[in-house]
């Protein structure tokens, strides 16, 4: 048992002495935390699902025939935010090819994609779905989206969706007059990918056979046709030292003559422009908050530490020094600023937690959300509570003067 | 233990300077229960304040133990009072939120190395007679068990001068009398009391009595009237 009394049971005690004023304080502090901590953490998550969508944007080159103008998928003004898959063409090559590409230094993974067609399947999406063959051993590029790893590499008859195709994972969807099971539904992509279908390239022949799938303007698919070949470099080797191998790999052989290598140019602006705008308005309104709250709390410190004149006295007139009265002030905001940024922080936590959960977040920021490791949760607290905390000592530095300057016996004196 | 000489108190106001303490000088010796007795506004807090170092006076000097207080700084002055000095004023002053047991404890924050402590707390309590009351808050407490809180509160740092600014003014009868009763004993035990008060009824318990009149110290109090405070000081005795 405590022998002496401690100042932190003074304080709360000078808290629960007005509880329905400095409720009022800590829901300002609350308010303030919550925001500055909700800010960091969409701008994390949000941060996160783009670093997760670099992992997943695999590609650094892409090997297409050279006829066709190519437009990556998902692409905004500069044609390039990330190479998952080829923009439909009719223009193929063969898969040979992959030999040649597999023989150039600093390749570590390719993989073949074949588009299909494009057809209008009302029940499985309301925008034309593109159908793509993918080699599901090689593939390094879909599976990554996938919102659950699969056990295995897809098998004959099974599919990945995009996001916006209907049909849980396990169940059977119709393309013409073939079924397939989904086993893997993907990440949101805000690209047409998620309208795709990606099935197996042995089943992309197949389904390519089946009357009415392929338009008949369109060259017919033979087994062995590929679009593209998604290629990923080793690691630290240069993007454009290795597209040039690639090229000039081709350059010697007749064969890939009108083949062309087309390097990622990485950037993230289409999406990063959104992901931007999110921290700006974010952190206006937090700064709005808390020029908001700082007078506003200020003033809710003057009037404590007048409304406690006598009470301050009191505590001179038993010994206490200046700068403990000074500091008892301090403290006392910084106690309700703690309270309020671990209620805030809290609150926000869990409301953020659950918005994640019901997919709330994905749809509001439009990326897909990625949940902040729990160390970066940690120091967004600490950060949030730390800035409430400099607020509320700020905002008490006049009426903690005040208090410690004050005459305890005009205090004592006053009417209480 | 307590002097004062030619002590002085003087405020500006605006239209005037008024002279709330004129020329005190006074002696208190280890033991003693001095009363001062004198009407509202007649100077008697200020002085009070002054001994205890709360306020500086205009002029003259106030001695603690022979130490000026006046010379000692701001901090020097607040472990003074820490130590040596105990206040009892006519408000009780407990803080709300916490238990009377809390509230006796409240000083040994700016005393750490006194010897207040929670024991010592129990202890004082039990001699104020609230020893069953120890957990209760202020305001389930009546003014007479607030007030001997206020006492118990007043002594935890073992201070040899209790300060008692009118304690028993907001009080009935009987709650005074017991109020009184417990200061007699504390003084017993040895604690030198100052206290001041308008009520003439107490007198039978100090030791030594002043009168204040107009900011002076009258220290024949038979020569002035508590009853009807017409008297000047050296005024023949008029009691009724």
């Amino acid at each position: 048992m405590r022998q002496k009394m401690d100042y932190f049971t003074f304080i709360v005690a000078g808290i629960r002495n007005k509880p329905g004023r400095n409720l009022a304080t800590i829901f300002c502090f609350a308010f303030i935390a919550a925001n500055i901590f909700s800010g960091q953490f969409l701008i994390a998550g949000a941060a996160g699902g783009i670093d997760r969508g670099v992992t997943r944007m695999g590609a650094d080159h892409l090997v297409v025939p050279s006829q066709y103008m190519v437009f990556l998928r998902g692409a905004g003004p500069d044609n390039t935010i990330a190479i998952v898959m080829a923009e439909p063409s009719n223009y193929r090559m063969k898969a040979t090819i992959l030999e040649k590409i597999g023989t150039v230094p600093g390749v570590s993974a390719m993989s073949p994609q074949l588009y299909v067609s494009t057809l209008n399947l009302p029940e499985l999406s309301p925008a034309p779905v593109d159908i793509y063959g993918i080699d599901p051993e090689t593939d390094f590029t879909v599976r990554p989206w996938l919102q659950k790893p699969l056990d295995n590499p897809l098998k004959p008859g099974e599919v990945m969706v995009g996001h916006v195709v209907s049909g849980e994972v396990s169940t059977r969807i119709s393309v013409g007059d073939q079924t397939y099971t989904i086993a893997g539904r993907l990440d949101p992509t805000r690209s047409s990918i998620d309208h795709t279908i990606f099935l197996r390239l042995d089943d992309a022949y197949a389904l390519a056979a089946t009357k009415g799938i392929v338009p008949p303007s369109s060259p017919r698919i033979t087994p062995g046709d590929v679009n593209a070949v998604l290629i990923r470099d080793s690691t630290g080797e240069d993007q454009d030292v290795v597209g040039t191998r690639i090229k000039r790999s081709f350059s010697s052989s007749p064969d890939y003559k009108y083949v062309s290598v087309i390097g990622r140019h990485f950037t993230l602006d289409p999406v990063a422009e959104d992901i931007q705008a999110i921290p700006a308005l974010l952190s206006l309104i937090s700064a709005f908050v808390v020029i908001i709250a700082l007078p506003l709390i200020a003033l809710i410190a003057v009037m404590v530490a007048h409304e406690r004149q006598r009470e301050i006295g009191l505590l001179k007139s038993m010994g206490a020094k200046r700068k403990i009265v000074f500091f008892l002030v301090i403290f006392e905001s910084l106690v309700l600023a703690a309270f309020g940024g671990i209620a805030g922080v809290g609150v926000s936590l869990f409301v953020l937690f659950l918005m994640n959960a019901q997919g709330v977040l994905n749809s509001a920021l439009q990326v897909s959300f990625h949940m902040p490791p729990l160390m970066e949760i940690g120091s967004m607290a600490g950060l949030a509570l730390l800035v409430v905390m400099g607020i509320g000592s700020v905002a008490s530095l006049w009426p903690a003067y005040q208090s410690s300057m004050m005459n305890p016996y005009d205090a004592i004196r006053l009417d209480w | 233990m307590i002097e004062s000489k030619g002590v002085t108190k003087s405020f500006s106001t605006t239209s005037s300077d008024v002279l709330a303490v004129n020329d005190v000088n006074l002696e208190v010796k280890p033991g003693e229960f001095v009363l001062i007795l004198g009407r509202s506004g007649s100077g008697k807090s200020t002085l009070l304040a002054m001994l205890a170092g709360l306020i500086s006076p205009t002029a003259g000097v106030v001695r603690i133990h022979g130490t000026e207080i006046g010379n000692l700084s701001e901090d020097k002055t607040a472990e003074m009072r820490a130590k040596e000095i105990g206040f009892v004023f006519q408000f009780s002053g407990l803080i709300p939120t916490i238990t009377a047991l809390e509230n006796v404890m409240l000083p040994t924050l700016f005393c750490p190395d006194g010897p207040g402590s929670r024991s010592r707390a129990v202890e004082l309590l039990r001699k104020v007679g609230l020893s069953e009351r120890a957990d209760a808050y202020p305001g389930t407490l009546s003014s007479g068990e607030m007030k001997r809180v206020a006492i118990a509160r007043a002594l935890i740092n073992g201070p040899p001068i209790l300060i008692a600014d009118e304690p028993t003014g907001d009080l009935d009868v009987d709650t005074e009398i017991e109020i009184m009763e417990l200061f007699k004993a504390l003084n017993r035990e040895g604690t030198t009391i100052v206290m001041v008060t308008h009520n003439p009824d107490l007198t039978p318990y100090a030791t030594r009595i002043y009168g204040m009149v107009k900011g002076k110290l009258v220290t024949n109090p038979e020569s002035f009237c508590f009853r009807t405070w017409k008297a000047e000081p050296g005024t023949p005795v008029d009691t009724d």
